[in-house]
């Protein structure tokens, strides 16, 4: 049967070589575009190393803060968190896997060996748990450990391409020394480079934020800082309890700061990957239903467009087969059966310039990396690097498939349907009409 | 001509209904479109009100215990080794002038806020006015005018003498009213409430733009010297204009030897093109998206169109043979075949034009300093979307027009 289809599909393609030009063009286009706001999508939300547990991931970039006697500046304070504030109202929680406490931005910040040159590379402070959370790969070495992290030792974990910049080589690098802000580190571990669309962990030095005695810079009375933490749920099936939990814990700390006036604001924190992705300000809870919405549109018009003009040229192609219509239609074959047959002769169109339309798409994401995946508000001046693990999930195919899908119908279901419902007799008369 | 233009629509409405139909949508989409980028580009040209052009920003970073040159200082001697920093980038030829700041460079995410009352009247303003703590250079560095001519050097000066300069709309902006500042020059307000601390007016400045996405009306700002540093105190220098090249390099060779003074050394030096760059990403990718869609668009008007009078050249052509044997031009035919095209987006234009509207009226197309609906915006944007489309249908069908206004009257008409 699907031989059939795609010999008459083929066939047909060639029968009227401008037109099907114009189809196969005007669906790869769709579909190319589509797979590009699928892809700009998926690398802010689609797992892949070391950010492989987005899944599980709950975020907690900014926290809000107000004070009764605060009169100026809307009364509030928005920013990161205090390193206490975090251990107060995340670590505390009972229900998460692992809560991981980091400095809210890379930095960039100047490492050397002594008497060189210094390089500004991207500082990201962490805990311990950091490295359980993220699955870093690590070519040498290992990160630090909870000992190391709380006796402040100055180590540090680096890219390779820190590695090649500082020592010339990324092998046997891990115990070497390097000056970091001008201060003597040690090479805990080497990992490979990571991409800045891992915008949670992404860096190219990494060390223990108490070396820096980062844990006790704060400002607010010390309940404000410079610090982000994620929470790792054990499951998705968890993020509920969580966020109860965590609900419980503000209203328990609200009460003990309170004392002084101070208040927590909630916005609905903590925000999973999806709705952080798009949570750029402090002061306010992102809209995601918004945003939804609009890539909703968006999909729409790329979809709804092209299926109009794909229409159109169906039914020019159906209206001379009508004659072919009525013999079917005279030899027994029922409308339904007719209508699939249409739409399955589509499909395989559909498909063959749906599969043009992704490897397009593949294509321009690897070219066009700093223009299509440019990112918002980053502090980093490194353009967004992509390969096949962040560019293609089997979830990209099934999006794919999925859009083919309706494109197909939008387009050839309603000049099938009318050509099914076609009179056999004025059919085979010639007439499609 | 036209009646039988009409009259030829008509026989072929089923087709037409598609064209149409895809025509409508188009046109709808397309004028959205249009009135985003439009609303975008407006703001966009604005006057800025600074000019980041030759300007960096130095990132000061500072030694901790952890490192062996660390020296133990109070307060005072670690703010000196920043004013002597700022003394000796000063002296270099390169540099126009230096400045210190706090939550105050352009294209900064980072704000204070505060709030005044005008002494002896009830006129205040507060809610978004922001704050820029500066010290009196920052003028000089990003060159903000005064509202009445006032050099960047002029206004410097006032700072140093501790007054405030307010941007032009602070209560143009909080009264919906004119209200311009410069009626105000040389009266004291009161600061954040407190009734027993006013601060004089030196001048009104032109409105600085929050960022180049913002627009002016709502932009407010205020600037105050302030006095106290620490090292999280943004550095930023203006370079003589032929001076770019290299800057970075330059000063960075130097800063390890010249520049490090005390626990203060350069982390790090980042020009306001990258700065800008960094922070406007979110509106550059809209701008991306929006004209991406256009250009969709535009190819999907260009390929229907190209399907469909592919398909129509094709049927018609005895009939196109037949009207030039009987004396039609080459460009007669191909004339008719194009206005075919255009008729139909003509008749369709009033329809999407009364959509337009009604989206506009719902408020729910792009807003331009607080208006959805302007009679001249939705012309103007709804006149671009018909010329756009227009054009494509022309290309679209031009190509097969092209085709058939070659057809032999002799050859179509025997084959037939």
């Amino acid at each position: 049967m699907i031989k059939q289809y795609t010999t008459q599909a083929l066939a047909q393609l060639r029968q009227h070589p401008i037109i099907s030009a114009v189809s196969i063009i005007g669906t790869a286009l769709a579909i190319f575009l589509i797979m590009l706001v699928v892809m700009m999508q998926q690398v802010k939300t689609a797992p892949f190393a070391p950010e492989s547990n987005r899944d599980r991931f709950l975020h907690v970039h900014y926290m809000s803060i107000s004070n009764k006697n605060w009169k100026g500046n809307g009364g509030q304070s928005n920013g990161p968190m205090s390193e206490r504030t975090i251990k107060e109202l995340f670590q505390s929680l009972k229900t998460p896997e692992a809560v991981t406490i980091y400095t809210c931005m890379p930095i960039a910040t100047p490492v050397s060996l002594p008497g060189k040159a210094a390089t500004a590379v991207d500082l990201l402070e962490t805990d311990d748990i950091f490295w359980r959370v993220f699955d870093f790969s690590f070519i040498d070495g290992k990160p630090y450990d909870k000992a190391t992290f709380d006796a402040a030792q100055p180590v540090a974990v680096i890219t390779e391409s820190v590695a090649r910049i500082l020592f010339g080589t990324t092998e046997g690098v891990a115990g070497k020394e390097f000056l970091l802000n001008h201060a003597p580190y040690r090479v805990a571990g080497v990992v490979k480079d990571v991409s800045t669309l891992a915008n949670t962990c992404y860096g190219q030095v990494w060390i223990p934020y108490t070396s820096t005695g980062q844990d006790k810079n704060a400002w607010n009375d010390g309940h404000m800082g410079m610090m982000s933490c994620t929470i790792l749920a054990r499951s998705r099936d968890d993020f509920d309890a969580i966020r109860q939990e965590s609900l419980n814990r503000f209203e328990t700390y609200n009460q003990l700061v309170g004392e002084d006036g101070y208040n927590f604001i909630h916005r609905n924190r903590p925000y999973d990957q999806e709705k952080q992705a798009i949570s750029f300000s402090a002061n306010q809870e992102p809209d995601l239903e918004g945003n939804r919405r609009s890539r909703l549109m968006t999909f729409l018009i790329l979809l709804i467009v092209p299926a109009i003009n794909l229409s159109s040229m169906t039914q020019s192609r159906l209206r001379q087969r009508v004659s072919e219509i009525g013999v079917r239609r005279a030899f027994g074959c029922n409308r339904m059966e007719l209508m699939g047959q249409i739409l399955m002769e589509n499909m395989v169109v559909t498909l063959l310039a749906g599969a043009l339309g992704l490897v397009m798409s593949v294509i321009f994401a690897h070219l066009g990396n700093e223009l299509l995946f440019a990112q918002a508000f980053s502090n980093t001046l490194n353009p967004p690097a992509v390969d096949v693990n962040i560019l293609i999930h089997a979830s990209t195919f099934g999006w794919a498939l999925l859009f083919c899908f309706i494109l197909n119908l939008l387009s050839t279901g309603l000049p099938a349907w009318i050509a099914s419902r076609t009179n056999i007799v004025t059919a085979l008369s010639g007439r499609l009409h | 001509m036209n009646k039988k233009l009409l009259a030829q629509i008509k026989n072929e409405w089923r087709t037409n209904l598609w064209l149409g139909i895809e025509l409508l949508l188009v046109s709808v989409v397309m004028w959205w479109i249009i009135d985003n980028l439009y609303c975008i580009g407006a703001t966009y040209f604005e006057p800025r009100g600074f000019n980041v052009d030759h300007c960096y920003l130095i990132e000061m970073g500072h030694l901790t215990e952890k490192s062996p040159d660390f020296q133990e200082k109070p307060y005072q001697e670690k703010m000196d080794d920043i004013l002597e920093l700022v003394n000796r980038l000063r002296q270099r030829p390169e540099i126009e002038a230096v400045s210190l700041s706090q939550n105050s460079y352009p294209y900064n995410g980072s704000n204070s806020w505060t709030s005044i009352r005008l002494v002896g009247d009830t006129l205040e303003a507060g809610g978004i006015l922001i704050l820029r703590n500066v010290s009196p250079d920052f003028v000089k560095v990003f060159r903000y005018e005064g509202a009445n001519g006032e050099t960047p050097e002029q206004l410097a000066e006032m700072l140093e003498r501790g007054e405030m300069i307010a941007s032009d709309n602070v209560f143009t902006y909080a009264y919906k009213r004119p209200l311009p500042m410069t009626n105000y020059v040389g009266r004291r307000f009161y600061w954040q409430n407190d009734t027993t601390f006013s601060l004089q007016l030196g001048a009104s400045m032109k409105v600085v733009r929050y960022s180049d996405f913002q627009a002016a009306r709502t932009s407010r700002s205020i600037l105050l010297k302030r006095t106290m540093w620490a090292e999280d105190a943004e550095l930023c220098v203006r370079v003589r204009a032929d001076q770019d090249v290299d800057f970075i390099e330059r000063l960075k060779a130097d800063s390890e030897k010249q520049l490090r003074i005390g626990n203060i050394y350069i982390s790090n030096i980042r020009s306001f093109k990258d700065i800008r760059r960094n922070y406007q990403q979110f509106q550059y990718n809209g701008v991306r998206d929006a004209i991406t869609m256009v250009i969709f668009l535009l190819v999907n008007i260009f390929l229907g169109l190209l399907g469909t009078f592919w398909f129509r050249t094709q049927q018609r052509k005895s009939e196109i043979a037949l009207h030039k044997a009987h004396g039609a031009t080459n460009s007669m035919v191909f004339t008719r075949l194009l206005s075919e095209g255009w008729l139909l987006l003509l008749i369709i234009t009033p329809l999407a034009l009364i959509i337009d509207f009604n989206l506009a009226y719902a408020e729910l197309n792009a807003r331009l300093n607080g208006v959805y609906l302007e009679w001249d915006r939705l012309l103007i944007c709804g006149a671009i979307s018909f010329g756009l489309i227009a054009l494509m249908i022309a290309i679209g069908i031009g190509i097969p027009a092209q085709k058939a206004m070659k057809i032999d009257p002799a050859d179509a008409l025997h084959n037939e």
